[in-house]
């Protein structure tokens, strides 16, 4: 009885290793009409949507928190950026990781993001609106991207990238932007106050109709935490980031592949 | 091209033509797509004073002037409690150096209530050459920006190219417009590069989208190095460019915190400005009704004013929104604020209020602020105009007098849409 239970695994082993052969014959197929130049295409192409669609989601949630330094604060960026960047990035690591086993998703997102976002500035910021560009440059997430496809290609499951990914992603899109805030949050002397330069700029820059008050940020309410804002905002930015990341996930299975599948289909 | 398409597109044209046509003239800040009430009955403008008119770049313009938060507020806006004063001009083409709110310095917003007088000083350097309409503005939080009069301001361009210095508590100087500016795109595009390599790793390494073929055949998490799709070079490199970012992040980290050793969170300063009197009491005023007549754009609004001082009283002014009428000469008109927000109040019987006197005033202003600024409703929810009545007496005293007035057209024009 043994040998014969033995003898099947067996066979369904070696079929299984039948079936992984061709399709490694598969994956290097030669195709008549698909060649490299489609793949050139389509990852060009791409950039646009993709670029578009990071970049406006960014704006819906994160908005003058990107737009502005003075709104780059400890407790309320972080948490916002964390959340409103990881959404479009998730989307496409679930599609390009899916459809092709790339970890390319959230790097590629955040490359095409990079260029729409200082394009957008560049051009309507600082040469229309002549805001220069040392008050409103925008976040980056392509550091963030990067360790967020690794984890990706290294734990081989959304749910254990959502876990730790979207931590790794909060930390990092904080402490990568941090480096270039750093100068702007030095204290200096102006109108008879001690603040900081990015403080300066959000005066001296007029913003006539974003008044002072409405800039959502650190007022000193966090401040019952042993004055840490910035770790226990961190903690929650992970939280926020992992919500945002299965929003990104729901867009990428029900919004984007569902619906082709089902075009597929009837086809 | 066939007719029917150059038919087509004539129509078009002139369809558009009509509806440019009749648009009404919109002035420069879209303060005239506000509904009256918002203006009116928010806040008053007065002494209002823009100068000088003509400056190069780097050169200060200062504006002055008090606004008061009006006890005719409208119960549909939210009650006034936190409000900020700023200037209202297209952009940052002036930067703006120093603001006073009742002798205060404010960098930031400060705590408002109905009836409030807030005086303000600030300072702009011209920062972008052009013609640019300035006005003082109030944001009051739940209602928005509410503009002043505004003043057309040219800024020439200078043979210096616009500074602005700024010190910082560790004693250097820096010039602001931009500090830190090419860090923050390097620093970023350094990072770009690194996420183009790894794209271009998995792209150029790669075929893409024929691998669809295989990976419908595999579970989703099975990143078959036997077939080939994620093998260990892959890993290996892809760990390599983590190590950089990595190693990137410690190094840029290290960097800007020993940069900038002394960072602060954003600075926030919210205060109470000191009380401003709305002046000795010296009369007491009601509106008892007001009719504006369109085709001529004439107020006229009867006022009950009782002198309560023991010397003589005149009214000298009506301000309303961001428009100060005056009863007195054109020299004394053009003292009251921006010419375009300037008019003449026509005072009925004009003189002195003796002590103790009850009179009726009758007052009628005819201007086309009126219309350009759209101040009266005509068939608006509420029907009523607030305005702020200036009473002096002889010895340099003044009192500022709210009123409140229902106000009715004198042709009711019919329409025939809503
Ligand atoms: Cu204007």
């Amino acid at each position: 009885m043994a040998t014969e239970t033995t003898t099947v695994t067996d066979i369904a082993d070696a079929a299984e290793r039948q079936r992984r052969l061709e399709l490694k014959e598969l994956l290097n197929k030669k195709y008549k009409w698909v060649d490299w130049k489609w793949d050139l295409v389509f990852w060009t192409t791409a950039v646009f949507v993709v670029a578009g669609a990071a970049d406006i989601t960014k704006q819906l949630f994160a908005g003058d928190w990107d737009f502005w330094t003075d709104w780059k604060d400890p407790q309320w960026w972080p948490v916002v950026t964390a959340f409103a960047t990881i959404i479009i990035p998730s989307t496409l690591q679930y599609i390009q990781w899916t459809a092709w086993r790339f970890p390319t998703g959230a790097t590629y997102t955040a490359c095409c993001l990079f260029f729409a976002a200082w394009v957008g500035r560049y051009f309507q910021w600082d040469l229309a609106a002549t805001y220069p560009m040392n008050f409103v440059w925008p976040a980056s997430v392509v550091c963030a991207g990067i360790l967020m496809d690794w984890t990706l290609m290294k734990t081989k499951s959304f749910i254990l990238t959502s876990l730790i990914g979207a931590h790794v992603w909060a930390i990092a899109v904080w402490a990568y932007n941090y480096v270039p805030l750093a100068a702007f949050l030095q204290p200096a002397h102006f109108m008879d106050h001690v603040v900081t330069v990015a403080d300066v700029q959000g005066i001296a820059y007029i913003r006539s109709q974003t008044p002072e008050y409405l800039r959502l940020i650190e007022r000193g309410a966090l401040r019952s935490f042993l004055g840490e804002t910035q770790y226990v905002s961190l903690a929650f930015a992970g939280t926020a980031a992992f919500v945002g990341y299965w929003i990104g996930q729901f867009i990428g299975r029900y919004l984007a592949v569902w619906p082709i599948r089902r075009y597929l289909k009837t086809v | 091209m066939g007719k029917r398409f150059v038919l087509g597109s004539v129509g078009v044209l002139l369809v558009l033509a009509a509806i440019v046509a009749n648009t009404p003239n919109v002035a420069a800040h879209g303060e005239a797509a506000d509904e009256p009430f918002l203006k009116n009955m928010t806040t008053a403008f007065f002494n209002v004073s823009v100068s000088p008119t003509e400056i190069e770049v780097g050169e200060p313009v200062k504006v002055t002037g008090s606004v008061k938060i009006l006890e005719t507020w409208p119960h549909t806006l939210e009650t006034p409690e936190i409000a900020s004063i700023m200037p209202v001009v297209p952009g940052p083409v002036f930067v703006l150096k120093e603001r006073f709110v009742n002798g205060t310095a404010a960098i930031g917003s400060f705590f408002a209530q109905k009836g409030g007088i807030y005086e303000f000083e600030m300072e702009l350097v011209g920062k972008e050459p052009g013609d640019w309409h300035v006005h003082p503005g109030i944001a009051v939080y739940g209602t928005g920006t509410l503009i002043g009069p505004g003043e057309w301001v040219t800024v020439k361009p200078s043979d210096e190219p616009f500074s602005f210095p700024l010190t910082l508590l560790s004693g250097e100087t820096i010039e602001l417009s931009t500090y830190g500016g090419a860090f923050a795109w390097w620093w970023s595009f350094a990072g770009f590069v690194l996420g183009v390599a790894w794209i271009l790793y998995w792209t150029t390494n790669k075929r893409t989208v024929t691998n669809l073929a295989v990976t419908v055949q595999l579970p989703v998490n099975d990143d078959a190095p036997d077939i080939g799709l994620i093998t260990p070079r892959d890993h290996m490199w892809m760990n390599v460019i983590v190590g950089v970012t990595l190693v990137m992040l410690v190094v840029g980290w290290t960097y800007a915190t020993s940069n900038a050793p002394v960072r602060w969170p954003q600075q926030t300063d919210w205060f109470t400005p000191e009380f401003i009197s709305s002046g000795e009491k010296m009369a007491e005023a009601q509106a008892s009704g007001a009719t504006y007549d369109e085709a001529s754009e004439t107020l006229e609004m009867k006022v009950q004013v009782t002198n309560v001082i023991d010397s003589d009283i005149a009214l000298t002014q009506l301000t309303m929104a961001m428009a100060t009428f005056v009863n007195g000469p054109e020299a004394e008109q053009a003292k009251a604020g921006p010419s375009d927000f300037v008019g003449r109040l026509e005072v009925q019987p004009d003189g002195p209020i003796a002590p103790g006197e009850n009179k009726e005033l009758t007052l009628t202003i005819s201007s086309s602020i009126f219309s350009e600024e759209r101040l009266i409703p005509t068939q608006a929810p509420q029907q009523f105009i607030g305005a702020v009545l200036r009473f002096e007496n002889g010895n340099d005293g003044h009192e500022l007098v709210t009123v409140r007035s229902n106000v009715i057209p004198t042709q009711f024009r019919s329409t025939y849409l809503p």
